[in-house]
């Protein structure tokens, strides 16, 4: 089958699922009610995109652990342009995770930033991770040096993603974010926007993974699926 | 292991031998770290409360620089005349070069912040009568961890060529955890700190062991 129009549907696929979701958010859940007053918590509905985008901020970042791990071993440079492909992504994500937590923040305790969010300062250092392995990635001359550093520097920011959570949670938490119970519908909402935004987050992965082997002169590989791959024209010449 | 021990002993030795005859790391380490508590001293050491509060976040921004440029040091000793080269070709495990790495580092950094941290208690009043040793051994703790994870990214960034500064950047995203615990545990004692102290030093000396050897280049 055409490689283009495997990709168009899977895109395709992806958007109407995002926007049925986004539906669903907006027409159908109930609002979650503050047990302290009994009024809605409107900016709860932040939940339905922010839990869905940080699993997959973790996702992304088990993609980079594993391509550095992969390479570290194999020495093929495939596994390499998936950890950076992953750490991009990671970073995509996680950005957006901080973005709407930011939001949630304001809304919630009325302020844009807080330490005493244990969440929220933990993202932002899961995001400060992530960034400097780009920033290293692209100061180190000679490509298999740069596997090399990244594929060390993956696995042990992975490792650190642990014990940066734990630590996080150590600084005093004074905001009690208000204990809500999800209501059977608000569940299935928020099941269904893992659909569009786990589906967003790998093709961006295959995305930038293709990007990566075509910028190396290189289209073979494992995992390039068939949908994602680049056209035979735009392929045939580099080598 | 005796045999290992030895190793890392020679190692050690001798990094502490250079250090020792060219006194070019640690003078300028040590002044460095004071430099660094004035500076942030002049900001906030005029206010008693605040200062007393600070301390500990203060002392990590002292050991964070001062340590980066003793890794970078230490490491950039191997540099000249082709002696990672010889380090290389010496029949030994390649964690053991680590682990003397490490041991040198770890003595170095002991040595600043037994400097550092007297300065800093000082100037900003901190009040240690409650757990003097219980700090210091949070402070040891904390270096162990922290001088484990610059001595692997020290040797995997000067086998790369890089432009300086580098090192910091990498070192100091991963050593939050050891800055957030340990200033949390001096500042209010008990609780999982010293856990999580104990848990980064285990995995990243576990983990920089296994790694190491894929990381020199001579």
């Amino acid at each position: 089958m055409n490689r283009k129009i495997l990709s168009c549907a899977y895109w395709t696929v992806a958007a109407l699922a995002f926007a049925g979701v986004m539906g669903l958010i907006y027409f159908w859940t109930p609002f979650a009610i503050d047990p302290n007053d009994g009024k809605p918590i409107i900016f709860q509905k932040i939940l339905y995109f922010h839990l869905p985008v940080a699993i997959n901020t973790f996702l992304a970042c088990t993609v980079c652990f594993a391509g550095g791990i992969g390479y570290l071993v194999n020495r093929q440079t495939w596994w390499d342009d998936l950890a950076a492909a992953g750490a991009k992504v990671s970073v995509v994500l996680c950005t957006g995770v901080l973005l709407t937590g930011m939001l949630w923040a304001k809304g919630a305790w009325n302020v844009w930033w807080t330490w005493y969010s244990p969440r929220l300062t933990f993202s932002f250092m899961l995001w400060l991770l992530y960034v400097v392995y780009l920033i290293v990635r692209s100061s180190v001359e000679g490509s298999q040096r740069r596997a090399v550093v990244g594929a060390v520097y993956g696995l042990i920011a992975f490792l650190d993603i642990p014990l940066v959570y734990l630590s996080a949670r150590l600084l005093p938490d004074q905001f009690h974010p208000a204990d809500i119970t999800l209501s059977p519908s608000m569940k299935l909402t928020l099941a269904a926007s893992f659909v569009p935004i786990t589906m967003i987050a790998l093709g961006l992965v295959f995305l930038q993974y293709r990007l990566h082997r075509v910028q190396r002169g290189e289209v073979v590989g494992p995992l390039t699926l068939p949908g994602l791959g680049m056209r035979p024209s735009l392929t045939g010449g580099a080598a | 292991m005796t045999a290992t021990l030895n190793q890392i002993a020679v190692l050690a030795a001798k990094d502490l031998r250079i250090e020792g005859r060219t006194r070019s790391t640690l003078g300028l380490v040590v002044v460095l770290g004071v430099l660094i508590i004035s500076v942030l001293g002049f900001g906030i050491g005029t206010q008693p409360q605040l200062a007393a509060l600070g301390a500990p976040s203060i002392l990590w921004v002292a050991y964070l620089f001062s340590g980066v440029l003793c890794f970078e040091k230490t490491m950039a000793t191997e540099r000249q005349d082709g002696a990672l080269a010889g380090l290389l070709l010496a029949p030994i495990d390649r964690g053991v070069i680590y682990a003397g790495k490490l041991a040198s580092n770890l003595i170095l950094m002991f040595a600043v912040a037994a400097v550092i941290t007297p300065v800093g208690v000082l100037f900003f009043g901190m009040d240690l009568s409650a757990a003097p040793l219980g700090f210091v051994a949070v402070i040891a703790i904390s270096m162990l961890g922290f001088a484990a994870i610059g001595t692997l990214f020290a040797g995997l960034m000067s086998s790369s060529r890089l432009q300086g500064g580098l090192l910091a950047m990498v070192v100091f995203p991963l050593v939050l955890p050891l800055v957030i615990a340990s200033t949390q545990q001096v500042l209010s004692p008990g609780g999982t700190g010293l856990a999580i102290l104990v848990a980064f030093d285990a995995i990243f000396l576990t983990a920089s062991w296994i790694v190491f050897e894929l990381v020199l280049e001579p």
